[in-house]
């Protein structure tokens, strides 16, 4: 890991990695969404509404997903002081929010037409908001991207902040079979899955293209924030050499 | 089948979900790579300047 420290060697791989994950993820990304829109049949429940489970789940997976890597880029800048960690950690927290806001507006939509309401403060959906609520507050910790004059690493408290933030993660995970629920129980396991394979498979495109897609947004907002600090660095060494 | 629209009317509720997804994950997308690319042009531009 410290062999890729070097922003340098970092950027050697992420420039060519870009387009290839944003191409694939994009393809993915269709081929899913369209099966999950024209291939696939109803849920013989649910009906149609089933079908926003194919950008649903990708989001709330993205969402939590984003801050376990964020509470491992907080450690991994705690205990190695890694210079890449802090950039990581930036450029994921927006996306992460992102994903996070897309998963509880789609969750919300699902449930109008299935349970009759927009929202409703049960364990699942409440701990959700509350992960978005965590992303603002990192994002307002570290200043977002521009970082201020902190550069390139995290402020401590906002990586001690990022591992503390992530208890939320099981809980989130945990709450529909901790609490009553309007949210249905967990659907994928370690056992299997309770939705049939017919169903199942556009899943795995949208996941997959999903992810990519992530991917390649947290490569290019890295290779942003090292660009942006290459340029302070040297209008800095400029004036001082004017000096 | 359960739930309280059933029917051809379910289709504008998963529209507005994957309009959504689409609307969002591509401003994202578009935004990193404006500033992206924006920032590397400015940073090659002034090591150039330097050399």
């Amino acid at each position: 890991m410290h062999a890729y420290a070097n922003p340098a060697r970092f950027l050697a791989i992420a420039r060519p990695l870009t387009p290839w994950l944003l191409g694939l993820g994009t393809a993915l990304l269709v081929v899913g969404a369209w099966a999950g829109l024209v291939l696939v049949p109803g849920d013989y429940k649910q009906g149609e509404t089933a079908r926003i489970l194919y950008v649903h789940v990708p989001s709330a997976w993205l969402g939590m997903g984003g801050w376990t890597g964020l509470a491992v880029a907080g450690l991994v800048q705690l205990v190695w002081r890694h210079p890449l960690a802090g950039i990581a950690a930036r450029a994921i927290a927006v996306p992460g929010m992102l994903f996070t806001a897309l998963c509880l507006a789609t969750g919300s939509i699902w449930g109008k037409p299935t349970w009759g309401t927009w929202w409703e403060w049960d364990g699942r959906m409440t701990s959700m908001l509350i992960l978005l609520f965590l992303y603002a507050g990192f994002i307002a910790l570290t200043k977002g991207e521009e970082g201020g004059r902190q550069g390139w690493a995290l402020p401590r408290g906002a990586a001690v902040y990022a591992l503390v933030g992530a208890v939320n993660i099981p809980i989130i995970n945990r709450s529909v079979v901790w609490w009553n629920s309007l949210h249905q129980g967990p659907s994928i396991t370690m056992r299997g899955s309770s939705i049939d394979g017919a169903l199942l498979w556009p899943l795995g495109l949208t996941l997959l293209g999903f992810s990519l897609l992530f991917g390649a947004i947290v490569l290019m907002r890295m290779r942003r924030i090292i660009a942006d600090n290459r340029v302070t660095a040297r209008l800095q060494r400029m004036a001082d050499e004017e000096v | 089948m359960t739930g309280v629209i059933s029917g051809g009317g379910q289709w504008a509720y998963v529209v507005a979900a994957y309009g959504l997804a689409a609307l969002l994950t591509g401003a994202v997308i578009w935004h990193s790579w404006r500033a992206m690319t924006k920032a590397e042009r400015r940073s090659d531009a002034l090591r150039k300047d330097r050399k």
